[in-house]
């Protein structure tokens, strides 16, 4: 684990982004400190990665903890935990409070900051879903899909993530209700082919919405919002959730970084905010649109810390904390 | 550490959340035995009947059931 102190960039976030982040700045002989919180983000419940270069198929779990290992062989640190408050001085300091799974609040300070918290899988926002949640109503086919083996399952979607979990999923269930809100689906073409060789495996329902998830102990049924084979009552054991993510910004807001209209922290194209020092990467931006990626990620977060770091070069002396600590940084204070 | 408590998990084969618990009993060194509920399916049902979830991991300590990688419950439970 990461000392509490002062680093010369704080990375929070542990998917694709930090770890890009965090593999350029060791490159640039900074000193990064990573606040890992949900590890691997979205890559790694994503199964298999067919689009990512030089590795193709490989386990997403797997990918993130080669790009962790190479974050750590290239001198980034990281902390478990939560951010519970960001705070910006004005001299340009960031001081994170983080919350380790023990319950310690450990404080750290940089001059420079990349936001990569990624994005939170989105819920259907019905009336008993929590209660359901885990009791046939699941977020992860990676995760749950296997325990449905032989089970008929739905699963509400319509872009990419759903399509590969249908791919998973057709592995062990007997039969899959693909409900799709739209009349199209915006999933990769070749994803979509491969579906298709499933056959009457997967029923896809377009132009339909789950209206309501039924059941006490255990999803039972789920209600949807027109009839099919005659009744609006669809009886399935399992019911994944696979409708997009929303970005994860609320320790970005809380230092006053502006997000766009659609909720996402607003960069240019050297991932700069509009706050000084603080740069985003990854599913959190509102870079390439709806392109959410492995590989967009890591890029982008490759740019945040070439960002970064050009940052503590021309404006390095910013921070009052580094006054107080040996650096490498041009242009730092005299002694005094 | 108490070793006196057996470990069992429920996990499957493609699931983060099991392969970071069994890093995490790894990485504390304690020893645990590992059911795959996508092949067992008595051990699933079991899992089922003791938690009602079908969300996994599911980690059995001695008496009690953890649903999910509770780190911290697990590292007081085991006192590692």
């Amino acid at each position: 684990m990461s000392e509490p102190g002062v680093y010369d960039l704080i990375i929070i976030g542990s998917g694709a982004a930090g770890y890009g982040a965090a593999i350029y700045a060791g490159r640039y002989l900074m000193k990064p400190v990573v606040i890992r919180g949900k590890f691997g983000g979205e890559t790694a419940t994503a199964g298999q990665i067919w689009n990512y270069p030089g590795v193709p198929g490989a386990d997403g779990y797997e990918l993130m903890k080669a790009m962790e290992k190479q974050a750590l062989d290239s001198e980034a640190t990281q902390v478990d935990g939560k951010v519970v408050s960001a705070k910006r001085d004005d001299g340009g300091c960031y001081t994170i409070t983080v919350e380790t799974p023990k319950g310690e609040q450990l404080e750290y300070q940089a001059n420079t900051l990349i936001f990569a918290q990624g994005a939170e899988r989105r819920r259907l926002g019905l009336p008993n879903e929590d209660e359901l949640t885990g009791k046939g109503v699941h977020y992860c086919v990676t995760c749950d899909g296997p325990v449905y083996g032989g089970k008929e399952i739905a699963i509400v979607g319509g872009g990419d993530a759903s399509v590969k979990g249908i791919i998973d999923l057709a592995k062990y269930v007997s039969k899959i209700y693909f409900i799709v809100r739209s009349d199209k689906l915006r999933a990769e073409p070749i994803n979509i082919e491969e579906m298709e060789k499933l056959g009457n495996q997967v029923e896809i329902l377009y132009e339909t919405k789950v209206e309501a998830i039924n059941g006490e102990s255990k999803l039972e049924s789920v209600t949807l919002s027109k009839e099919y084979n005659g009744s609006k009552d669809l009886k399935v054991d399992g019911l994944f959730v696979e409708i997009g993510a929303d970005p994860q910004v609320a320790v970005a807001e809380s230092i006053g970084v502006e997000l766009d209209e659609n909720g996402y922290i607003r960069v240019n194209n050297l991932m700069e905010t509009n706050i000084s020092g603080a740069f985003a990467a990854g599913d959190t931006v509102n870079a390439f649109g709806a392109f959410k990626q492995t590989i967009t990620a890591a890029a982008t977060g490759a740019v945040a810390a070439t960002s970064a770091y050009n940052y503590r070069r021309t404006k390095g002396n910013l921070c009052e904390v580094h006054w107080r600590v040996p650096s490498d940084v041009e242009g730092k204070p005299a002694e005094s | 550490m108490d070793e006196d408590k057996k470990v069992i998990i429920y996990s499957t084969p493609t699931c983060m959340y099991c392969k970071m618990a069994k890093e995490f009993f790894d990485e504390k060194g304690v020893s645990y035995e590992d059911i795959n509920v996508a092949e067992d399916e008595a051990a699933r049902n079991l899992m089922i009947e003791k938690t009602g979830q079908m969300g996994v991991p599911v980690i059995n300590v001695g008496e009690e059931y953890i649903v999910g990688f509770d780190q911290e419950k697990l590292s007081s439970l085991l006192g590692v």
